[in-house]
């Protein structure tokens, strides 16, 4: 391979948006220096086991972890796809692992059905909730819909897990371009309140709490009360509510709250409540968990312009943004959604599609 | 003429004709449309006609496709003219040209490329009767000339080409019949032309274009003929090709090398080149970071891209009135190959040729527009300093490009750029060196399009001699994105900041930035150098502006080209702190390594954007709570329109925002314009309000049925939808940037810089055979397994074999690689044929480049010209693309038992170890009689040995057999076809068939003892006669009980008799033995007789057999002579006309 076909990055930061960037983008990834500094230096569990998850999703993918592990060579293969089973670390929850094969699964040669068995909610990442309820529905937008589907099996709370989720994702040939300008107003909001292995009538205290404020916006509210018994609601005992909103162009925008310690539920509630509230005021087509997702799904369009407007880029997406731009070359055009209104910080991200196409996906 | 008016007609009003009409008024309605003649006549046949018409709407109908070449500025058509040599290709190119240019061509050499009419330019180029450049030349041509012999007929090269088309996307072809004059009779010439149309109708389509060309007049094809033809170019639509719209490409219409002369020198021309190629972008948008092929020289890296002025524009109302009247005749051609033309515009040059001996004062000879510019040159009278100080700078009173002032000040010859090359790198590296000591010059420094670009000195010269507003305008030209902000000072990202980040980041900037004074630089500026006037005041002005309004963050600039963290972009940090922070450090040696420290595990990779205390803090309070009930659809409904509206014209709005900022310096542009835009923008938003109220009206009124539009249309109207969109959305953006953003566009003309290319592409360059440049996608420069499904081309003579190298032409690119061939054994496994199967598609996997699945491609066994016969050998389409491949052959493993229980045998000699038995314990084995059994384990004795139980006890005769499959692997070869770099450039080898290395080297094929052919001895088997127990016997039923009879000894009764005949009795029977025997005897004679008379007959028959054949062979020479005599004859008077025709095909 030649050596412009490497890209070179140091530090773990960005670490799975920079392998999925590789993997689709065909070039060779070198990251060093991952805690190089630190007192326990090199990847971490959950990263080598992510290394293990592509590997298992793709076909002739070369991974080469220096000895002191703190340097990784990824040279990517073919995405594959198919029938798959993952076991994730109880050190991140199965949404650590999802995102970044949701990213991958619509260009892989067969339809993937991944099984996930760990932790499915937790305080750092997606849970498996919102994944269902809003990443996927951002896919659809890029004309990823049937046959997409996340289940969730058992759920798994930390710090024991056992919970599991199989992800099925059907693959497409290109990806739509996404034109979405308009936010829209809320209509709905959804959400979904959990508890396992403790008292059941936590999930109605925080249903009811969330409702306590989110009652004088709009009528059109279901909190759902999901229960999970037995060998299902697996090790240990969390609860947790996530909501989404969705407007009425069907922009969606989400929050979680998660159960802590010596916190009541109605305490969780309300923030994940207020969360939803802030998430709404910000605003933009797109949330700012998706912000990457959406945007890593233009770049990947076809050689059409793709617009769409979100709030001010997060920290991952300002990465993200010149990481695209070493791997796919393609620079974003980022104005202000609105120039006449000063007060406006929502941001139109226009950019011209790579026209990337599947090549893995086998015809006839 | 005589003005008078004509007198009008008067109707009669009696007679007979106004009583015929009369009569006929009834009918007369019926003149117009007759609903009876039209309406079916049954219901059977209304229903067929329905549906016919349905049928043939839908035929009409094309799945809709993106046109990706642009409708305003498209590149020119390319137009290939493709035949077997002596046709006449070379002719009808020069025809052509002359019909649209009015001049006439001794020598075309490469692509020639003429304005044919207000929105059409063409590009001809003549293919060679090489198999490679007319592989190339059908990837790229939109339109094939198709010129064919009449005289002669079909070539097989023409149906070689035919079938290239076929499998890249299919252009247009027009078939050209030429020589028809050598055909005297018109009978003949019926004939022939309605054979060859048939011919030629089966290969393309039914109705497919054929012309005919007769004689030539003056070296030319008679020009009415010629006219026609052109009309009919001129017309011509083109569909999109699939494979062309997701390609960007371009036909090299010149080639420069620019490897310095000393390098060269010294490597003794074996260095590798850094090449330009030059030509018009086609196919999709042509961007940087992406490799590109030239098929016949192989993958190359694209070092830079540059925007070059088009050689050949398409001719707008200005260029149209400036012509002059002498100049009217004569159309724009460009043929750098052919060196016509006379000027050409480079990056930083324009060169210019001119006739040998060249002295001004003859001005009777007309002076093309490259010599004019030099006499002009050679006429300035004032200096240059005094030009430029003039503000419009118009060197050339004629010159149709507008010269910039570096291009003019630019006063050195090509050696200059050699040096540039060789600079620019190290200035790379020394940037921030020489930039803080002449900080305002680094404005024009920055804003160069590329870091690799050249043309440094150039700039150094402008600065120096034009210290004036005008330099500002110069560089606006090419100010890159973040012009966009309206930041006088704000960004002022000094350059020791800059320069640290971006080797964190990697990646040299690619849209550099104009790196405004910052207010810190500023005062530093002021001191080492007088700034100009504009700049003076520039920190205030930037004070004032950021103090009066809270200005927003131009975000493509922080996240593209400035070094901050993302952490520091989101906080907002103000850049100037930071760069007086970074003055600071800039003074010391080394720096602490403060960044870094701050606690770096605790940020985990989380994908959930967590909410700050104080911002979930806030929402506690009721009135913030309310404050959003807007964004509900329950809510007040107070700005409703402002975000709709908003959208609508913020192109406009950014425009104007550009304008802002592009001239802060002269401060009294904006003001003026601020009412202006305001006006605009209200009148905008009143438009796109009344628009929307119109729409919605339509919507209700309107019939649903009649709005709704079928697939077809919805997805044409959305195709052209986002096409407008394309266009409208970068719009504003300056033309450089714009291609870093979206790439070069189709239709501009381009210069690409090469590196390391082969030397021998420059030695050996012909420009006979096409350049092409080939975009690769970013996954076709990968290399992996590719299944194809494949077959033998019908024409071709022998069959395929596994593991013979085939050449393929595939995508842009020509390879030599070996595939295994299979087919799909019940969808289980693949399955390796040793050979293609007849008549029938299989499966080929080989080693190579990998293309998108749904490419077409041809192979070959052979480029070479010698190569008798139709030389495609097999044509098909890319299925799959994988880094492994699963094929399997048959492998049957045979063993032998040596002990045999009832139903349990010990087998020997299948395998050879019992480690190779325990991978196979519980596989199916077989006898040769059909007994199955199972392996079962091991045995420790007899080595490989192992215990297997069949269905049914097995005989010690029997051979026992497993059958497996083993998996084979293509062989990884790949060998590009680099016929481009060979001297001779048909003559390209690639790798042989061990055959023909052994015929070639004159080995004789090595003889295994063991596979030749030796006569089998078996010896005969015995068996043992069956036998059954007394026991068992007596148990049986009846009917199978043995039959044991055992011969009976005793003699019968009729054997025990004698038997004594009577003397008459013996008598007869005597006799009639004598008669017995005498009829055969005369039997047998008549027999005889017999045959000699048929003998005899036999002679006969030869001899009147002979004489005939005799005289029909007589006839025939007879014949022969006369249409002999004929021939020559005919000859023999064509002699005098034509040259004489070589033909190819033996």
């Amino acid at each position: 391979m030649a050596p412009t076909d490497l890209v070179q990055f140091s530090g773990h930061h960005h670490l799975r948006l920079r392998l999925v960037l590789s993997i689709l983008s065909g070039k060779a990834v070198r990251i060093d220096k991952i805690r190089s500094d630190d007192k326990n230096p090199g990847l971490r569990d959950f990263e080598i086991s992510l290394l293990r998850l592509l590997e298992k999703v793709t076909n002739g993918t070369v991974i080469e972890i220096s000895v002191t592990g703190t340097a990784i060579l990824l040279k990517p293969g073919i995405i594959s796809g198919g029938p798959l089973v993952h076991d994730c670390p109880l050190s991140r929850s199965i949404g650590y692992f999802l995102e970044p094969i949701v990213m991958l699964a619509p260009f892989a040669k067969k339809p993937l059905q991944l099984t996930l068995r760990g932790i499915t909610t937790d305080e750092h990442d997606l849970s498996v909730d919102l994944f269902r309820t809003v990443t996927l529905p951002h896919l659809q937008l890029f004309g990823i819909s049937d046959g997409l589907e996340l289940r969730i099996k058992r759920r798994g709370a930390p710090p024991a897990g056992g919970g599991e989720a199989q992800f099925l994702c059907p693959i497409l040939k290109q990806v739509k371009t996404l034109n979405f300008v308009e936010p829209g107003k809320i209509k709905r909001i959804r959400g979904i309140a959990h508890a396992v292995r403790v008292n059941p009538q936590f999930s109605n205290r925080m249903i009811e709490a969330s409702r306590s404020i989110l009652n004088r916006y709009i009528p059109d509210i279901y909190l759902y009360s999901d229960v999970y018994k037995g060998e299902e609601s697996g090790k240990s005992p969390g609860y947790a509510l996530s909501l989404l909103a969705e407007s009425t162009t069907s922009a969606l925008h989400c929050s979680e709250a998660i159960s802590q310690p010596g916190v009541a539920p109605e305490d969780i509630a309300l923030q994940a409540t207020r969360a939803l509230l802030a998430e709404i005021d910000k605003g933009g087509c797109v949330d700012r968990q998706h912000q990457t997702l959406v945007l890593l799904m233009m770049v990947l369009g076809s050689e059409d312009v793709g617009r769409c407007r979100m709030g001010e880029p997060t920290l991952r997406t300002i990465q993200f943004l010149r990481d695209v731009r070493s791997f796919f070359g393609t620079s974003f055009k980022i104005t202000t959604a609105d120039p006449l209104d000063k007060e406006c910080s929502h941001l139109l991200y226009s950019c011209y599609g790579t026209g990337y196409i599947n090549a893995n996906r086998t015809v006839a | 003429m005589d003005e008078r008016p004509h007198k009008a007609h008067r109707p009669s009003t009696s007679g007979g004709k106004v009583d015929k009409k009369d009569k006929g008024k009834g009918k007369e309605k019926q003149h117009g449309f007759n609903e009876k003649a039209f309406a079916p006549k049954s219901g059977r046949r209304a229903d067929r006609q329905g549906r016919r018409n349905v049928e043939r709407d839908q035929t009409r109908l094309h799945v809709p496709l993106v046109n990706r070449t642009p409708d305003s500025e498209p590149p020119p058509v390319i137009i290939a003219i493709v035949g077997p040599p002596g046709v006449g290709k070379t002719t009808l190119l020069k025809s052509l040209v002359r019909r649209y240019t009015k001049q006439t061509l001794n020598d075309v050499k490469g692509p020639v490329t003429v304005v044919s009419g207000k929105k059409r330019r063409l590009t001809f180029i003549e293919c060679n009767n090489d198999l490679n450049s007319m592989i190339d030349i059908g990837k790229i041509a939109d339109l094939v000339l198709l010129m064919v012999d009449g005289s002669f007929g079909f070539e097989m090269e023409t149906f070689e080409f035919l079938n290239v088309l076929q499998s890249h996307g299919f252009p247009k072809v027009i078939g050209i019949l030429t020589h028809l004059d050598l055909i005297k009779k018109a009978a003949t010439l019926k004939d022939t032309k309605k054979a060859l149309k048939k011919r030629f109708w089966t290969e393309i389509y039914q109705g497919a274009k054929l012309f005919y060309l007769s004689g030539v007049l003056n070296g030319r094809y008679p020009d009415t003929e010629i006219l026609n033809l052109s009309r009919f170019v001129s017309v011509m639509k083109f569909r999109p090709l699939v494979f062309r719209n997701a390609h960007p490409y371009l036909l090299a219409d010149r080639i420069e090398d620019l490897t310095p002369r000393e390098q060269v020198r010294q490597s003794k021309g074996k260095c590798d080149r850094n090449v330009t190629v030059y030509g018009y972008v086609r196919g999709t948008n042509l961007r940087l970071g992406t490799k590109v092929h030239i098929p016949g020289v192989g993958d190359l890296e694209m070092k830079s891209v540059t925007i070059l002025g088009d050689p050949c524009p398409l001719p707008d109302a200005d260029s149209e009135k400036r012509r002059k009247l002498s100049e009217k005749k004569k159309l724009l051609i460009h043929a750098p190959m052919s060196d016509i033309g006379g000027v050409m515009y480079d990056k930083d040059a324009v060169w210019i040729n001119v006739p040998g001996s060249f002295t001004r004062g003859n001005a009777d000879v007309p002076q093309g527009e490259g010599e004019q510019m030099v006499m002009d040159l050679q006429d300035a009278g004032a200096t240059l300093e005094d030009g430029v100080a003039q503000s419009h700078i118009r060197l050339f009173g004629s010159s149709s490009k507008h010269l910039t002032v570096e291009a003019a000040v630019d006063d050195d010859d090509e050696s200059d750029g050699y040096e540039d090359e060789d600079e620019s790198g190290e200035e790379e590296e020394d940037d921030s060196g020489i930039e803080s000591d002449d900080s305002d010059n680094d404005d024009g420094e920055e804003t160069a399009p590329h870091p690799h670009s050249t043309g440094r000195s150039t700039r150094r010269d402008v600065k120096r001699t034009l210290p004036t507003a005008s330099t500002s305008k110069v560089q606006r030209a090419d100010v890159e994105y973040a012009e966009s902000d309206s930041d006088l000072g704000d960004e002022d990202e000094d350059e020791g900041l800059g320069k640290r980040f971006r080797m964190e980041d990697g990646d040299a900037l690619d849209i550099p930035s104009d790196d405004d004074e910052g207010e810190a630089d500023e005062g530093e500026d002021d001191e080492e150098e007088a700034a100009p006037k504009w700049k003076s005041n520039l920190a205030a002005k930037a004070q004032a502006a950021s103090s009066n309004s809270r200005r927003r963050k131009d975000w493509m600039k922080l996240i593209y080209s400035s070094g901050l963290t993302p952490e520091e972009v989101l906080s907002g940090k103000e850049e100037d702190q930071m760069a007086v922070e970074e003055e600071e450090d800039d003074g010391e040696f080394f720096r602490f390594k403060n960044v870094s420290i701050k606690d770096v595990d605790d940020e985990v990779d989380a994908s959930k954007e967590g909410w700050k205390e104080e911002d979930l803090k806030k929402w506690e309070d009721d009135d913030m709570l309310d404050s959003i009930r807007g964004l509900f659809i329950t809510g007040p409904v107070t700005q409703d329109g402002g975000e709709a509206e908003g959208e609508g014209y913020e192109d406009a709005e950014d425009a104007g925002g550009d304008f802002e900022d592009l001239e802060a310096g002269d401060g009294a542009a904006p003001r003026a314009s601020e009412p202006m835009k305001a006006e605009s923008s209200r009148a905008a938003a009143l438009a796109a309000k009344k628009e929307e109220l119109k729409r919605k009206f339509d919507e209700q009124y309107d019939d649903p049925e009649s709005s709704k539009v079928d697939f077809y249309t919805e997805k044409k109207d959305e195709i052209s939808r986002q096409l407008q969109l394309n266009i409208e959305e970068f719009k504003d953006v300056p033309a450089e940037s714009r291609a870093l953003v979206e790439g070069f566009r189709p239709g501009t003309y381009v210069r690409i810089e090469l590196t390391d290319v082969p030397c021998e592409m420059i030695e050996h360059f012909d420009p006979a055979y096409p350049i092409i440049v080939g975009g690769l996608l970013p996954a076709e420069e990968r290399f992996g397994y590719v299944q194809v499904r494949i077959k033998r081309h019908r024409w071709y003579v022998k069959t395929l074999k596994t593991n013979d190298p085939l050449i393929f032409s595939l995508g842009w690119r020509r390879f030599q690689s070996v595939p295994i061939y299979s087919l799909d054994d019940h969808s289980i496994r693949m399955r390796m044929l040793k050979y293609t199967p007849e008549h029938m598609h299989c499966y080929a996997t080989f080693y190579g480049p990998v293309s998108l699945p749904n490419t077409g491609f041809c192979a070959f066994n052979s480029l070479a010209a010698e190569t008798p016969g139709f030389r495609m050998s097999a044509t098909g389409v890319v299925l799959d693309i994988d880094r492994s491949v699963k094929i399997v052959k048959k492998i049957k493993l045979t063993g032998v038992p040596y002990k045999i229980f009832k139903n349990t045998a010990f087998v020997r000699d299948m395998f050879s170890t019992a480690l190779e038995v325990a991978k196979f314990e519980g596989a199916n084995i077989r006898t040769v009689s059909g007994i199955r059994g199972q392996v079962k384990k091991g045995l420790s004795k007899p080595d490989g040995a192992f215990r297997a139980t069949f269905e049914d006890k097995v005989l010690k005769s029997d051979i026992i057999f497993l059958r497996a499959w083993y998996s084979i692997q293509p062989r990884k070869f790949y060998n590009p076809v680099t016929s481009l770099l060979l001297s001779d450039k048909s003559q390209w080898t690639g790798m042989r068939l061990t055959g023909q290395v052994r015929r070639d080297e004159g080995i004789k094929t090595p003889l295994n003892v063991n596979s030749t052919y030796k006569r089998i001895e078996r010896p005969e088997r015995r068996f043992n006669p069956l036998i059954i127990p007394k026991k068992l016997q007596a148990a049986l039923p009846y009917a199978s009980k043995p039959r044991l009879m055992k011969p009976q000894r005793q003699q019968t009764y009729m054997q025990k008799r004698a038997v004594v005949m009577e003397p008459e009795e013996r008598k007869a029977v005597a006799l009639l033995q004598q008669i017995r025997a005498l009829r055969k005897d005369q039997v047998a004679r008549r027999k005889e007789k017999k045959s000699e008379k048929k003998a005899v007959h036999q002679k006969k028959v030869e001899k009147e057999e002979e004489r005939k054949g005799e005289k029909v062979k007589e006839r025939k020479k007879e014949v022969m002579r006369a249409t002999g005599r004929k021939s020559k004859r005919e000859a023999e008077a064509e002699e005098g006309r034509g040259p004489k025709r070589r033909k190819t095909q033996k």
